[in-house]
């Protein structure tokens, strides 16, 4: 992973004694509340409704054991023993106290972590795919460009203070991990047809309170020509935004207000005047990759005995390698992604000890990498086959070997209303509910991929917009109340999903997703995920029988 | 009748006032019937910036014989997080808590509401 150098760790820890300043000077009265608000979102610090909430930024979700395990001390000593990975492929933690805050930023500095631009209305953490390094899918490491543009986007001075926040999103495989086209970038790396590298631009994707998918205004952009383009977009959307209503002040409103087409042309228009000045050089972008080529792979069979003999007699394992082993590229490697799903549990927390568990795995099995997914999973993206069975037989013993992952019970879920100041409704129990519902792993292996994606309110941190099964908390009267929505996907076939019919009570929910399910299954063909009976069928099965249920 | 809440700047816990002072548990605030005495507390709290956030106002209805917020999300203030019921203030147990769990009144916190207006 990229490693920081004597200017990033000096940069770090400055912002740091900088937060510490800011902290006493809001204590002793120097500073009013209005003032400091904005000095401690800068550096990830939210009022929530139980205490403070710190967003640390894992950027790209990559991360190493050490990080690993200072979060999870971190956990321990500041907070109640666990954090909530995020839809942002961040680490927050809920229970946070101002007078602890500047400690634990010194803490995150020493390990060349921070929580800058983790919220504010700026560029924001670059989500990728976890996959990166370990898939053969990928045409490119995106990782590399994720970090050049967090080099590139931190504290920029033009793009500190945007309309409202910016997301990025960048992958290099086909199948998207990282739900790009719901970004307000979203990069997709290409390969042109005289074999250069480039990049398909997305611009306008979005979820919250008015959900799109983005439109491509550039099929293929050269590689090279990445900054000054991503200069021009921020610029036209710097000048353009509307920052008179929060509400309409994403980059989707003003592509959408003025169309992809005529958007497309102001930001060529820019870019041209940009120019290839604005370009990152060819020896900075070297300098980035060569942090990423320690990886070393040994010659491996493509076919491990010891993992065959293994699966062959115990068929838990034989269920996790399904669901939660992926194909790496290299022989005798794979892709293990770790199910923060637990039937029960609060998607996305991981105790510190589980993060411990998970730290000493990927040093000892995982050449020390690891990776947050946006669907709030992490991932041990290099382990050997041979290695398989240790490493399942650790994370069964921690509590981590859930082998749910793209099933029904692997449901994303925003803290909602038990934490979220801005909340509606509550996610957590809904999930908890729903997993329970599925929680016979055979039936979940027979239903097949499916995601479910809840959120508390219309800001859709839970991503609901994109689920195959979207659950939306409302407040009816001071009550919880939950529209259902079908048909979305995050994915490369990217949809916006369509409302079911009206909301229903907390306590129905669970039971019409058991209701969609049983449609689904008797409607579907053979091979069809949710998705795919639902895009065939139309919403009307579905409607018919929650609703027939419901009266 | 009400009672009046703030989260208390050093830790971001959630406090009730009481006397001129805040207290962590619901069970120990100060209920009011008069509005004019609800009202002169939210003045005096908001003269105390380096040690509460956002004070307001808080509707309450009858629970168990006793007094709860009636809004949910207060409810969740004054209790902790349903997913960790060993979490937050709920943790402590007592007729207070169970009165605050049995309650199901729900409807929008209308001090909060309030807040976000006047922002």
């Amino acid at each position: 992973m990229y490693q920081y150098d004597a200017v990033d760790q000096e940069f770090v820890a400055d912002r740091a004694r900088e937060f510490r300043e800011q902290v006493a000077r809001r204590l002793s009265g120097e500073l009013s509340e209005d003032q400091f608000k904005m000095l401690r979102l800068m550096n990830g610090l939210y009022l929530q409704l139980h205490a403070y909430m710190l967003r640390i930024a894992i950027p790209y979700g990559s991360l190493n054991a050490r990080q690993m395990r200072r979060l999870a001390h971190i956990g321990r000593v500041y907070d109640r023993g666990y954090g909530h990975f995020t839809t942002r492929q961040n680490l927050q933690f809920h229970w946070i106290k101002l007078r602890d805050a500047p400690d634990i930023l010194d803490q995150l500095a020493e390990v060349d972590m921070h929580a800058i631009q983790t919220s504010g209305n700026c560029i924001r953490n670059v989500t990728s795919d976890p996959y990166a390094g370990a898939t053969a899918e990928e045409l490119d490491d995106p990782r590399v460009w994720s970090e050049a543009i967090r080099q590139w986007s931190s504290l920029h001075p033009e793009f500190s203070f945007l309309p409202r926040k910016f997301k990025i999103a960048i992958t290099a495989a086909p199948k998207d991990r990282t739900a790009a086209k719901v970004h307000d970038i979203g990069l997709m790396i290409r390969r042109g047809r005289d074999g250069q590298l480039g990049f398909e631009v997305i611009v306008g994707g979005g979820l919250g309170r008015t959900p799109y998918v983005g439109p491509t205004i550039t099929e293929f952009l050269p590689a090279n020509r990445l900054f000054s383009y991503l200069e021009a977009i921020l610029r036209v959307y710097n000048r353009h935004g509307r920052r008179d209503n929060i509400y309409k002040a994403r980059i989707k409103i003003l592509v959408a207000a003025l169309g992809a087409e005529e958007f497309a042309r102001q930001v060529a228009e820019e870019w041209a005047k940009i120019g290839p000045e604005g370009d990152l050089p060819d020896t900075e972008l070297a300098r980035i990759r060569g942090a990423f080529a320690t990886t070393v792979f040994d010659p491996l069979p493509a076919v491990s005995a010891t993992f065959e003999a293994a699966k062959a007699s115990d068929p838990t394992l034989a269920r996790f390698a399904r669901n939660n082993l992926r194909p790496h590229k290299k022989p005798g490697y794979t892709i293990v992604e770790v199910s923060l799903k637990t039937i029960g549990d609060t998607p996305g927390d991981a105790t510190s000890d589980q993060m411990d568990v998970i730290a000493d795995l990927a040093e000892r099995y995982g050449q020390d990498d690891i990776r947050v997914t946006h669907e709030q999973n992490l991932v041990l993206p290099h382990v050997r086959l041979d290695d398989v069975p240790e490493v399942f037989a650790q994370l069964q013993a921690a509590g981590l070997a859930s082998a749910n992952v793209n099933l029904i019970s692997d449901i994303i879920a925003c803290p909602g209303l038990d934490y979220c100041a801005l909340a509606n409704a509550r996610a957590i129990p809904v999930a908890q509910q729903i997993a329970q519902t599925f929680a016979d792993p055979d039936r979940a292996e027979a239903i097949g991929e499916l995601k479910i994606k809840i959120s508390g309110c219309i800001n859709a941190c839970g991503h609901h917009h994109v689920g195959h099964i979207g659950i939306l908390g409302v407040d009816k009267k001071g009550e919880e109340f939950y529209q259902l929505t079908l048909g979305g996907s995050g994915a490369e076939d990217a949809s916006v999903g369509k409302m079911l019919g009206p909301a229903l009570p907390y306590d129905k929910v669970a039971g019409a997703i058991d209701t969609l399910v049983e449609v689904y299954l008797r409607e579907r063909r053979e091979g069809e995920r949710f998705l795919d009976t639902y895009r065939r069928t139309g919403v009307e099965p579905f409607k018919e029988a929650v609703y027939a249920d419901a009266h | 009748m009400k009672a009046l809440t703030a989260n208390r700047l050093i830790d971001g816990d959630v406090v009730f006032w009481k006397s001129g002072q805040w207290v962590e548990g619901f069970g120990d605030a100060d209920l009011f019937d008069d509005p004019e005495a609800a009202e002169a507390a939210e003045g005096q709290a908001k003269s105390q910036p380096t040690v509460v956030i956002d004070p307001y106002l808080i509707d309450l209805m009858e629970s168990d014989g006793l007094w709860a917020p009636l809004s949910y999300r207060e409810r969740i203030r004054a209790l902790g997080p349903t997913n960790h019921p060993t979490h937050g203030k709920q943790a402590v147990g007592g007729v207070v808590i169970e009165a605050l769990l049995h309650a199901d009144g729900a409807a929008r916190s209308s001090g909060r509401v309030n807040l976000i207006k006047r922002k």
